[in-house]
């Protein structure tokens, strides 16, 4: 597989003390589709999500991307091209523009309303107060903190799990046109129904093993609930 | 010096009367802290007593190394129980151990290389004690503080580490808001000096029989010192703990659960 675009997973395992978190993962993400992570609680779904980005590290095996050991990528040139957002928003300033302009200080008025559209949030929100915003306001305005670096590959870990449908939606929606402009979405989630609507690839994991992968048409796991 | 009065061991042991006042209002009050407060008494002046014989072989035979070797005592000590306010962050005793160490170096070097203090042991070994202590406290309230934010606020770290930020700018804010709790009390106490408590140094002074307007020029060095002692005790040791929190990968260690309940 050497020379495959996306992430390659060779032999993974992740230990904690005595457990297993990720035993000897083998699997391949390809760029510019979007693959869910799917199992049970504590099959190790947001743990594999965290070594993508480097938030973890495996214990033993490698993880490359564009055929590049992560190891060997500057780390955080490595965590703008991926991006992760967490299944709680955590907000970091006070007012929504500044929320946004956390990676990317720089970033323009215009460029600021137009994070806000992508979200389907108004461009009004910007003077916002942050501690001002519903749950899925909040949420929306991670994803645009996010996107505001231009990420090539986003990692969501349950992004719909707590939010009102208009929100959930509005995530879908988003994951789905970044892979329709060639980019790569992994997806950690509960949801079945946002899985099969939105992904390419779906990996199932239990107790840390993967124990099935494929279309999510013709997986088991997605087709049985 | 001629006012000098100083109580003898007789006297002393009378102010055991005062001991014995505390301890029957606690067994009056059923605070089930007599035994604790006698034991605290006879310890205390078991310790002076000891650290009295001491001090008077090193004032009177050790010469400057001697004083300069005691002070080193301290620091270590020091740099323990500092080192205690942060237990669960990783290398929390070394920390504590080299800022107040680093602290003490700059602070007491500034003062003798100014020849604002002279060599004698008997100026190096208590005005030494008192950078010791002003450093051990900012260095354990800064410790105590950053592990605290460290363990509630991991997700917004992360959140900034996801960002593509450094694990120094991700963890800024809350290295800020140790250094500030450290250092406020500290600012507090010198902007109120003189109108809420007259301090211990000008009081000794006063009480040794030294006029008023001396006194309080040892007094007002004593408050610079320490402000000097408590930032830089604090930020030194905010700076290794940062380091010792984040690997190379800029990676947040993790950090055992905060221990509730009495303050160690």
């Amino acid at each position: 597989m050497t020379g495959a675009r996306g992430f390659l997973l060779d032999r993974v395992t992740v230990t904690h003390g005595p457990a297993r978190l990720l035993d000897g993962v083998c699997v391949h993400l390809a760029a510019g589709r979007c693959t869910a992570v799917v199992g049970p609680s504590g099959a190790g779904k947001s743990t594999l999500l965290r070594l993508l980005n480097r938030l973890a590290e495996p214990s033993t095996g490698r993880i490359l991307l564009d055929s590049v050991p992560l190891t060997e990528l500057d780390v955080l040139v490595l965590r703008r091209r991926v991006g992760l957002i967490a299944q709680r928003p955590v907000l970091l300033t006070d007012r929504v523009a500044d929320e946004l302009r956390v990676g990317h200080p720089q970033l323009t008025g215009p460029r600021i309303r137009d994070l806000l559209q992508r979200v389907g949030l108004p461009t009004s929100l910007a003077e916002r107060r942050t501690s001002e915003l519903s749950g899925g306001e909040a949420q929306r305005v991670c994803v645009a903190r996010a996107l505001a670096v231009e990420p090539e590959v986003l990692l969501l870990d349950e992004p719909t799990s707590a939010l009102d449908p208009v929100s959930a939606s509005v995530i879908a929606g988003l994951a789905r046109a970044h892979t329709a402009d060639g980019r790569t979405v992994v997806l950690v989630s509960h949801d079945l129904t946002v899985v099969r609507g939105i992904a390419d690839q779906v990996l199932v994991l239990d107790h840390g093993h993967l124990v099935a992968t494929g279309h999510p048409d013709q997986t088991d796991y997605v087709q049985a609930r | 010096m001629s006012g000098l009065s100083v109580p003898s061991w007789g006297e002393v042991a009378a102010s055991l009367l005062l001991v014995a006042l505390a301890a029957a209002l606690a067994w009056r009050q059923r605070l089930h802290l007599t035994r604790d407060l006698i034991i605290a008494s006879v310890r205390a002046g078991v310790q002076l007593v000891a650290v009295g014989a001491v001090l008077l072989v090193v004032f009177a035979h050790t010469g400057p190394p001697g004083a300069f070797g005691w002070v080193a005592v301290m620091v270590g000590i020091a740099g323990q129980v500092a080192g205690r306010r942060g237990a669960g962050l990783p290398r929390a005793r070394w920390a504590a151990t080299a800022a107040v160490a680093t602290s003490t170096l700059i602070t007491l070097g500034a003062l003798l290389a100014l020849g604002v203090i002279p060599t004698q042991p008997r100026v190096v070994v208590p005005v030494g004690g008192m950078i010791v202590s002003g450093a051990m406290q900012a260095a354990g309230v800064a410790l105590r503080r950053l592990r605290e934010d460290t363990h509630t606020a991991r997700p917004a770290i992360e959140a900034r580490l996801c960002l593509g930020l450094p694990a120094r700018e991700a963890f800024l804010p809350h290295q800020r808001s140790a250094l500030r709790t450290a250092l406020l009390p500290a600012i507090d106490s010198t902007k109120v000096v003189g109108l809420i408590s007259l301090p211990g140094t000008m009081t000794g002074l006063i009480l040794a029989g030294v006029d008023p307007l001396t006194a309080i020029r040892y007094q007002i060095v004593v408050m610079y010192m320490l402000l000097a002692a408590t930032a830089l005790a604090a930020l030194g040791s905010a700076r290794l703990a940062e380091h010792a929190l984040f690997d190379h990968a800029h990676r947040l260690a993790p950090l055992p659960e905060p221990q509730t309940g009495v303050f160690p």
